[in-house]
């Protein structure tokens, strides 16, 4: 087993898109504070439901990348035969 | 429930303060008057022991300014039944001798219907304190000439509409009054059961004597019997008297097996100067929705038998963010967001109702001779009081005598087929209970 290297950039693009699913999230909390007319408070109160979310989208976009990396390999292989 | 734990009660439901001058009538067994006939003897005569007799009875027995000093019915067996509990009460088989013993000062009428008025009048005017059970007569007219007679006379006449006594109903009616349901458009009474409301008979002779509620020569029937106790909840919560009632009666199911006259299936709608019907159903054989006794508001709604209190405005539904999740789990995330639905079955809300008060009581309605803790004890105890202190309370004999009007009325607009008005004539002076704050 060897040594696994997890490099600055790659800690920072992950942080730059959970911080987007974050953002994200609260921009979905500000919806539904519009839409169903809910107290503006709810910005602050429902931090740990639009975490939770965000944390689900970033999860989200992990299984999406995972797919678009499979579908490159197997795309490259075939190109290479 | 005994007197003080209904004043308890009464104070529960926050009303300890100004509940009498409301409801005048509870000053018949508020603590000041408790305090005044301490020591006292309400020396009471029974005219009447049969089942509801007994069960006023068994009241009676926990009172102790109460010396039951005669007893008094034409069918022995139900007088030996209630000389066991009172073996040192004087024993009639004619009322009007009991009305002539001078060691009775009140007396309890539990008779047949057709033998209300007279038996109240004699006994007013033998100087007597009469409660006499509901309805008070079997006709408008009696019903007339019992009010004004004891206007005349003075006398203190109780009429068996236990509900006025009541704390759901108290309790209820005042939140009501005080706009908790917003404006009152509907008031819906119910009275199911299945049974065939007879009482065994010894003898067939004895048919007409014992089951004296199946036959219209000594009764009104299901109106007489049943309506008139829910009738009174229409007033008492609008503030006003119908305008006119409308009804349809019929025999539908109890026809094979007895030679009963009286309905056992009956609708009424009675209108009110403003608008709002009061509805009256009574069918006895079938018993799934039990009895019913419901004020709609244009905000809420008041079920008086249940105790409970359902409210139109919708309830919280959490924060934004929550329903958006719950709309996604429920898998309408199409329409939800930024339209909101704009059509909604009208059935039902689920959402329960909230007691209106601690340790509520609920009666099912089943019962054909009466039911624990709905009033009756407290008015027994109240007209117990009274004997005592010889004062008529205010507002009850009013609100008992168009109870009784309006039931009569009601069956004889099932049996003329038509919509009535309650004439001239049987009007008597009626101040609406209301809120005075």
């Amino acid at each position: 087993m060897k040594d696994t290297v997890i490099t600055v950039a790659v800690k920072r693009r992950e942080l730059w898109i959970w911080l987007t699913c974050f953002i994200v999230s609260n921009l979905v909390n500000i919806t539904t504070i519009i839409c169903y007319t809910t107290p503006w408070y709810e910005i602050f109160t429902q931090l740990g439901y639009v975490t939770v979310m965000s944390v689900l989208l970033y999860a989200l976009t992990v299984v999406a990348r995972l797919v678009w990396y499979v579908v490159r390999r197997l795309t490259s292989s075939e190109d290479k035969r | 429930m005994d007197r003080k734990e209904f004043l308890k009660d009464c104070g529960r439901m926050g009303l300890a303060g100004w509940v009498l001058s409301i409801f005048p009538w509870l000053e018949s067994c508020s603590d000041r008057t408790r305090q005044e006939v301490q020591g006292e003897k309400a020396r009471i005569g029974i005219i009447g022991t049969g089942s509801r007799g007994l069960f006023h009875i068994q009241h009676l027995l926990q009172m102790p300014q109460v010396e039951v000093t005669a007893l008094c019915d034409d069918y022995t067996p139900h007088l030996e039944d209630a000389a066991q509990y009172y073996p040192s009460a004087k024993l009639y088989s004619d009322y009007r001798r009991l009305l002539e013993d001078r060691n009775v000062d009140g007396v309890i009428i539990a008779t047949p219907l057709y033998l209300h008025a007279p038996m109240t009048l004699d006994a007013m005017e033998a100087g007597k304190r009469v409660f006499c059970e509901k309805a008070m007569a079997y006709s408008q007219e009696d019903c007339l000439r019992v009010y004004n007679r004891r206007k005349e006379l003075g006398a203190v006449l109780f009429i068996g509409q236990q509900r006025l006594f009541d704390p759901k109903y108290i309790k209820a009616m005042s939140m009501i009054h005080e706009g908790r349901i917003g404006d009152v458009v509907g008031v819906r009474n119910y009275w199911y059961r299945n049974n065939n409301w007879r009482r065994d008979v010894p003898s067939p002779e004895l048919e007409r004597r014992i089951n004296w509620r199946l036959y219209s020569e000594y009764s009104r029937g299901l109106m007489t019997e049943l309506a008139c106790h829910q009738l009174q909840n229409g007033s008492w919560s609008i503030g006003m008297l119908p305008e006119q009632v409308m009804g349809s009666g019929h025999l539908v199911h109890w026809t094979k097996e007895d030679k009963r006259d009286v309905f056992d299936t009956v609708s009424a709608i009675f209108t009110y100067p403003n608008g709002v019907n009061m509805t009256f159903e009574s069918i006895i054989s079938n018993k799934h929705f039990g009895m019913g006794e419901q004020i709609l508001g244009s905000q809420g709604t008041i079920d008086l038998v249940s105790g409970l209190i359902y409210s139109d405005e919708p309830m919280p539904k959490g924060s934004g963010i929550h329903q958006l999740v719950t709309q996604i789990e429920n898998g309408i995330m199409s329409n939800s967001v930024f339209a909101g639905t704009s059509w909604a079955a009208e059935t039902s809300p689920l959402a329960p109702g909230l007691p209106i008060m601690p340790n509520v009581t609920v009666n099912t309605g089943e019962s054909t001779i009466g039911a624990e803790a709905d009033g009756s004890k407290e008015i027994i105890e109240a007209f117990a009081n009274a004997v005592i202190t010889g004062r008529q309370p205010e507002k009850i004999l009013e609100e008992s005598y168009y109870a009784s009007q309006f039931a009569l009325l009601a069956d004889r607009a099932m049996h003329e087929n038509r919509i009535l008005t309650l004439d001239d004539r049987f009007k008597v002076p009626y101040e609406p209970i209301r809120n005075r704050a």
